[in-house]
């Protein structure tokens, strides 16, 4: 019909559109009975027409009876022969004769009456005694009866609810033109399904239904659940649907008509006393936990009850609730006393690490994790432990006897010296065991961060802090790491795959890393590099590049100079050498002589021969024997002929040469000493110095240890250990001693063995100190001094650099930028400063203002 | 009726007897049919998809029921053609509108 109508309304273009609001109802009526309506029976004319006549009450009065049977049959469950249009009818004529809020208050009171007669002596029923004594003392009766009388209770609450929230969903249909025309345009007013759903609240939930306690029914309801809720956690089975449709009751329903959704009753009443029961709960099983079980025992507890929880507002009660009730568990069964727990003696923590309770901490972590995002106590208990173990190892080092445990391993060129084992190698073996349990510590604590700390930052930094700690509290760890690098490229790295070798440059490199005194360790590091590189005891040159281009990466380029010039040394006078020889067997001569040519600056002093001593005969003394003088006159010469200003010093101590021997046949000995014997021996360049002297003397002539010294000029110190090598060594004992004892001391006599055999023709008698060995107290108390002079020079210059681009600064300022500047190479101690910025005062390169105001002033003097 | 499986469609009867059936989920628009044919409702008219509007004619009911499907049809689209409305009835359905609740307030909250 009407398709072909052109009057169409416009602003139809949107189905919203399509009927405008109902304002002016005013107009409607008289129109809406059209002719062809009136055709039909329609209640509303008559009315219409005279909208206020007298017929108004009593068809007022028509619809509500009408209305009032149909809510009692919509309580009685009754309602499938009611007409849904009629009743909307009635009410929409109730509304259209502006008697709405009649209607209103009549829906209410007989909603009220309804209660009163019929709801409340059910729920009166159901409080007994024995109901109320569950939220007073719910220790009276057994736990079986008490869930048995609460779920009564409950069901009958619920049921009550239910029939209730359904009744006023109906109620609300039908009168929804209530809402429309009338509720919704008065501000007072409640739209009528809020209105009588919260009669429920008034009604039932508000009213004190035991005169004896005084309890309303909320309270009661509330303390019953939670009853439930504690026998569940007791480990009971409770009918979780059935509490979760008390919370849902509690969520339909506000605190008051504006139904804020933050005052849900569920929120305001049940949540705050549930928080507060659980809080109550987990604080008395904390503390009992804390009394009889361990530490592991807590953590599994502790998250089994986080899961319960986080099941319980899933399943039981709503799920808003969750992040509370997780952090009252936080509070009371982790925060509390997790320092307790962490300390416990034989399960804590320190046990935990100690025997690798990978599951326990794990578990740890992730609580802590809940509770506190920087671990602090964790934390503080790792950093402990790790202190402790380490200084466990230091102490172990110390008490353990390195006499047996090396005798097999440490250092087989020493052969039989081994067996009674110098405390050099002793120390040495101390070294490296200290090295490996560090190494060892630190795999464990680093599967530890992957497996239970989920590679956790503050954590790897807590740890990392810990090691660099108790290393750094070591005062031999420098020296310690040095000499582990020095037996690993010494032999350690023999048969290794190149990537065992790089793991081993990787562990290395990582106990560098912790180091503070850094330069500490550059020097051992630079002495044990050059003994490697002169002795050739060096395993793999490109392993010993490898890690110093390592060290390069972490420590800068300034750290590594030294190495690095070392190797270029040795490069450099391999060429020279082997120029040298080309030159000479150009001139037709044939001169088996190896150079190395060292520039001071990069090599220990030690090896250059300037002993820590400064000042007392800072050069290897050595008178050479004519052959050999000329020789190096001979190679000077060839050096020097294509570089200018260059001096050269000979340092005996670290060289080496062959010399033929001939011992004579002995008339009258068998074997063979009968005949005459040669061999090839490989001795130091002062051995060699020594044995020509015998060379002029005849077999049975005698030298004392001082005529000796006379003759060649060698330091005592040098002298003794030379002489120990062709002396006292078994397998090259060349010379007789006389007396002979083991050690060589001023006044002992020398002659030649004549009757010396040895079963291989080359020999190599031992270089005394190629042993890199841990050093005595002394030496090490020699090696700190020459670091602490160092270091002098060292804050000297940082001082000047910085007051240079600074002109004027305050002391405080000046210690701290020093030590910034310095902090990759030591940690220098301030008084050191304070003590040398006092040295540059008096030297003049600074001065103190003469400005009162300025007391802590210094002032760079140009 | 079987409540668990709600029939595709509905009656809806005008008051001179004449029957509209309409796609449920189109005449659903309105909350009172809503209220009344819902499955969960327990009224007469829910248990026989049935009501009978006593106080529309079929001539105003049937441009109600077009709107049903007018607004159906378009109720995701934008760009909607304009319904034709005839003068004559222009007031019994604003009226009829009215009482089936279809205003903004009910339109917009869907």
């Amino acid at each position: 019909m009407g398709q072909n109508n052109s009057s169409a309304i416009t602003g139809l273009d949107q189905p919203g559109q399509a009927f405008p609001p109902p304002q002016p109802l005013a107009s409607v009526p008289s129109r809406f009975c059209t002719p062809r309506a009136s055709r039909e029976q329609l209640l509303t004319k008559r009315t219409i027409s005279q909208p206020n006549g007298a017929g108004g009450e009593s068809d007022f009065d028509v619809c509500w009876d009408l209305l009032r049977e149909a809510l009692r049959d919509i309580h009685n469950k009754n309602c499938s022969r009611l007409s849904f249009e009629e009743l909307y009818r009635a009410a929409y004529k109730i509304v259209l004769k502006k008697r709405g809020d009649d209607l209103y208050d009549r829906v209410t009171k007989f909603e009220e009456e309804w209660f009163s007669e019929n709801i409340i002596p059910k729920i009166q029923e159901l409080v007994t005694t024995s109901l109320v004594n569950i939220s007073t003392d719910n220790t009276v009766a057994s736990v079986n009866e008490r869930r048995q009388t609460g779920e009564k209770f409950l069901k009958g609450l619920r049921d009550t609810w239910e029939d209730h929230n359904m009744s006023m969903n109906m109620t609300a249909d039908i009168l929804m033109y209530l809402d429309r025309g009338f509720a919704h345009n008065d501000p007072t007013r409640a739209s009528i399904f809020s209105m009588t759903i919260a009669l429920f609240r008034d009604n039932i939930l508000h009213s004190c239904l035991d005169s004896t306690s005084g309890k309303r029914v909320m309270e009661i309801l509330i303390s019953v659940m939670l009853d439930q809720i504690n026998m569940e956690r007791e480990g009971d089975v409770i009918d979780r649907g059935l509490i979760r449709s008390c919370t849902r009751m509690l969520s339909c329903l506000y605190k008051d008509h504006h139904e804020n959704e933050a005052e849900k009753l569920y929120l305001t009443s049940f949540e705050v006393e549930f928080l507060a029961n659980s809080r109550a709960f987990y604080a008395g099983e904390c503390e009992q936990l804390l009394r009889e079980s361990d530490a592991g025992t807590w953590l599994r507890h502790t998250q089994r009850r986080l899961n319960e929880e986080v099941d319980r507002c899933e399943t039981t009660i709503e799920s808003e609730t969750q992040p509370k009730v997780s952090g009252v568990i936080e509070d009371e069964l982790i925060r509390k006393h997790l320092g307790d727990f962490l300390a416990m003696e034989g399960s804590g923590l320190k046990w935990m690490v100690d025997n690798d309770k990978v599951d326990d901490m794990s578990i740890l972590y992730r609580l802590v994790s809940r509770i506190d995002d920087k671990m602090t106590a964790l934390r503080d208990v790792l950093q402990k432990r790790v202190v402790e173990l380490g200084l466990e190892i230091e102490a172990a080092v110390k008490n353990t006897d390195f006499s047996l445990a090396a005798a097999d391993g440490e250092d087989a060129a020493e052969g039989e010296k081994a067996k009674t084992l110098n405390p050099a190698a002793q120390h040495t073996a101390a070294a490296i065991k200290w090295v490996d349990d560090v190494l060892r510590l630190k795999d464990k604590f680093d599967h530890l961060w992957t497996a239970c700390f989920q590679e956790d930052l503050i954590i790897h930094t807590a740890l990392t802090k810990s090691f660099s700690d108790f290393i750094n509290m070591f005062s031999r760890s420098s020296e310690y790491v040095s000499l582990f690098i020095d037996d690993n490229l010494k032999r350690g790295i023999r048969g290794k795959t190149e990537a065992e070798v790089d793991a081993v440059l990787e562990k290395a490199i990582i106990l560098i890393r912790y180091l503070q005194d850094r330069d500490m360790f550059q020097t051992y590091y630079q002495r044990h590099l050059a003994r490697r590189l002169l002795h050739g005891k060096s395993e793999s040159h490109d392993v010993e590049k490898q890690i110093i281009s390592r060290m390069k990466q972490e420590m800068g380029q300034q750290f590594t100079t030294k190495f690095e010039g070392m190797f270029r040394d040795l490069v450099t006078s391999a060429e020279l050498t082997s120029g040298y020889r080309d030159r000479m067997s150009l001139a037709g001569k044939s001169v088996d002589l190896n150079m190395s040519v060292l520039t001071t600056n990069c090599w220990p002093p030690e090896v250059m021969g300037r002993q820590v001593q400064i000042g007392e005969g800072s050069r290897v003394t050595c008178t050479y024997p004519k052959e050999i003088e000329r020789l190096q006159a001979s190679f000077e010469q060839f050096y020097l002929s294509n570089r200018n200003g260059r001096k050269l010093t000979w340092i005996g101590t670290t060289g080496s040469a062959d010399i033929k021997c001939t011992f004579p046949a002995i008339p009258g000995k068998q074997g063979a000493l009968s005949r005459e014997r040669r061999y090839e021996i490989n001795v130091p360049t002062f051995g060699m110095v020594i044995m020509l002297l015998f060379n002029d003397m005849a077999d049975d002539e005698w030298l004392t240890f001082e005529e000796i010294q006379a003759k060649t000029d060698i330091s005592t110190q040098d002298l003794m250990r030379t002489l120990t090598a062709i002396a006292v060594a078994p397998k090259s004992r060349v010379l007789l001693k006389e007396p002979p004892t083991k050690s060589i001391k001023p006044g002992d006599r020398f002659a030649f063995n004549a009757a010396f055999q040895s079963r291989t023709v080359r020999i190599k008698a031992p270089i005394i100190n190629a042993v890199s060995k841990v050093e005595d107290s002394q030496e090490r108390k020699a090696t700190e001094e020459k670091n602490n002079q160092d270091r002098a020079h060292v804050i000297d210059a940082a001082i000047v650099r910085i007051m240079k681009s600074r002109k004027e600064l305050v002391h405080s300022q000046l210690v701290t930028e020093v030590i910034s500047q310095l902090v990759g190479r030591f940690k220098p101690e301030v008084s050191i400063i304070k003590k040398r910025i006092e040295d540059l005062i008096v030297r003049e390169y600074l001065e103190r203002p003469e400005e009162e105001e300025s007391p802590n002033m210094y002032r760079y003097v140009a | 009726m079987d409540v668990q499986a709600p029939s595709k469609y509905v009656t809806l009867i005008s008051s001179d007897g004449f029957e509209f059936v309409v796609l449920r989920e189109a005449a659903m628009v309105s909350p009172i049919v809503k209220g009344m044919l819902d499955p969960k409702s327990q009224f007469a008219e829910a248990k026989h998809a049935r009501c009978v509007f006593q106080e529309i004619s079929s001539i105003v009911l049937d441009k109600i029921v077009e709107y049903f499907h007018y607004w159906y049809r378009y109720r995701n689209s934008e760009d909607v053609p304009d319904m034709d409305i005839p003068v004559e009835i222009c007031l019994e359905l604003l009226a009829a509108a009215d009482y089936l609740g279809l205003d903004h307030v009910n339109l917009n909250s869907k």
